[in-house]
């Protein structure tokens, strides 16, 4: 936070600090700074429900109704706690994560880390620009016309040379996802139904399954993300958040996390609205068709709209994740704040994910069912790792000082979630390795 | 006298109750940790049990795919 007492603000006056509001109530003051602040958390937990998020949370909600709604209550809090990790890093460093990691574990671990980073990043690409051209197919627009279009507008998004300009242009996309909030509405879930498996776990009346376990895993590996620990602390770096920042980056991811979790049951209910009709469907699009002839117009619009709008939000933040740790690692010139000819190479870079998964989209009969699977193996591999330097990273005194260190308690809570996350992790590659480890439904 | 002094003291006050809100893009730059010449991080035994379990997990993962992938290929018959 920058309120400043008017009788030592030597570089505000000096002319070194441009554009400074003047204001005289305190109230006002810091309303004013948590706005400027604002943005970061909100985007990378809201851009964390994109087109693979949709499609597992409305899955979810269509094979099990309101019974998994607990689960984003308990990941609630687990998002809240690995993000703000994330956020004191980047305002205590300056720094993005895969700069850290290389600096602070060495090259080999440096490079394993943002190989698999891009790798992962460039599959969910392709999945977010898959969802487009399904969405778009369903809205009558040819996905041969309408992919290339979202590519361009994607890569012109951050060419403008100001973070402040996309910062805003994406903060508006996340919040039209409150349109989530009326499709909800429209689906008339049973209130109490809702409120009572929002707050007790409970198991689906088939019991404990291979396909409800696959589901679980797959909401909390979707609801945490590796990219997001790499987007929002870059993002923290780049507008250059300040250690008086700290308080208000910590309750934007906090609004964040409310928000998207908000959002992702949403979503559960409008799959519930499938599972109370016994409808059977292999992606949202076509569930927003049947949900469209049953329930009227506006739902099947405005779910494959918002399918558009969460793969769009997914495609720029993935994107910039990978440009931004690419070019920490390279050493380049990597800010949304300096303009093509200062940073060439990370633009192209974004241009090059965005542009290249696109691509892959539009060639007939590609595989995408692998690139699907790929994904998630990918992020079983990635998650518990980048959780542990994420750890590790917090302990690391030399850097953070007591300050911004973890304490004892942030530690315990934080080696619980990545304890979670390894025994998730390894129930998935067990399911794997052996399918009939569990009974199917 | 008393009327400069008065007028300093109303102005000290005034200064005293105004905030200056900067954003940060436009703020002057904070001085940060300076990691690039700290070298990698100390192996204390937290760090070195954390970067073999990494590794055992790693390999076993790894270990799963490729069995699972010969599985698919039928070099492996389930």
């Amino acid at each position: 936070m920058v309120t400043i007492n008017h009788a030592d603000p030597k570089e505000v006056l000096n002319g070194t600090a441009a554009k400074p509001i003047r204001v005289s109530n305190k109230w006002v003051a810091q309303a004013l700074t948590f706005l400027m602040v604002f943005g970061p958390g909100l985007i990378v937990m809201e851009a964390d429900n994109d087109a693979g998020a949709v499609s597992t949370y409305v899955q979810a909600g269509a094979q099990y109704g309101t019974h998994l709604l607990w689960l984003l209550l308990v990941l609630l809090p687990i998002s809240y706690f690995v993000q703000e990790m994330v956020v004191r890093l980047g305002i205590a460093t300056g720094q993005g994560h895969a700069a850290m990691i290389y600096r602070r574990f060495g090259k080999w671990w440096g490079r394993f880390s943002l190989a698999d980073l891009l790798l992962l990043n460039f599959l969910t690409l392709v999945t977010e620009f898959a969802a487009i051209a399904l969405a778009l197919d369903k809205l009558g627009v040819n996905p041969v016309l309408g992919v290339p279009v979202a590519a361009v507008a994607l890569t012109a998004l951050v060419l403008t040379g100001s973070y402040r300009r996309w910062e805003r242009i994406v903060v508006f996309l996340c919040l039209l996802d409150l349109a989530w909030f009326a499709i909800a509405f429209r689906v008339h879930p049973v209130a109490g139904d809702v409120f009572r498996h929002s707050m007790v776990p409970s198991l689906p009346p088939s019991g404990l399954t291979a396909g409800w376990l696959f589901l679980v895993i797959a909401t909390v590996g979707t609801t945490i993300a590796p990219w997001q620990l790499f987007f929002q602390q870059s993002c923290v770096a780049d507008k250059r958040l300040r250690f008086s920042d700290l308080k208000w980056a910590r309750l934007d991811t906090l609004i964040g996390a409310v928000f998207t979790i908000l959002v992702a049951g949403c979503m559960m209910l409008a799959g519930n609205a499938a599972f109370l009709r016994h409808w059977i469907f292999t992606d949202p699009a076509q569930m927003a068709v049947q949900l469209g002839s049953a329930l009227g117009p506006f739902l099947k619009n405005a779910i494959l709209l918002l399918m558009i709008n969460a793969a769009v939000l997914g495609t720029t933040t993935i994107s910039l994740s990978s440009a931004w740790a690419y070019g920490e690692v390279r050493g380049w010139p990597h800010s949304l704040q300096k303009p093509i000819r200062e940073a060439p190479a990370f633009y192209a870079v974004y241009a090059l994910c965005v542009i290249a998964a696109a691509g892959i989209v539009l060639i007939p009969r590609a595989p995408l069912q692998l690139i699907i699977l790929s994904v998630q193996v990918l992020a079983g591999l990635m998650l518990p790792s980048a959780i542990i330097f994420l750890q590790l990273l917090l302990n690391d005194k030399e850097v953070l000082g007591e300050r911004f260190a973890n304490k004892r308690w942030n530690n315990f809570v934080n080696w619980v979630i990545v304890i979670l996350l390894f025994v998730l992790s390894l129930l998935l590659a067990a399911q794997v390795a052996v399918p009939k480890l569990f009974p199917n439904a | 006298m008393t009327t400069l002094m008065t007028q300093q003291d109303d102005r000290m006050e005034q200064e005293r109750i105004t905030f200056v809100v900067v954003h940060p893009l436009d703020d002057v730059p904070e001085e940060k940790v300076e990691t690039e010449y700290l070298g990698p991080m100390p192996m204390t035994m937290t760090v070195k049990i954390c970067l073999y379990a990494l590794r055992g997990y790693l390999l076993l993962m790894f270990g799963l795919l490729g069995f699972r992938v010969l599985q698919l290929a039928g070099v492996i018959k389930s």
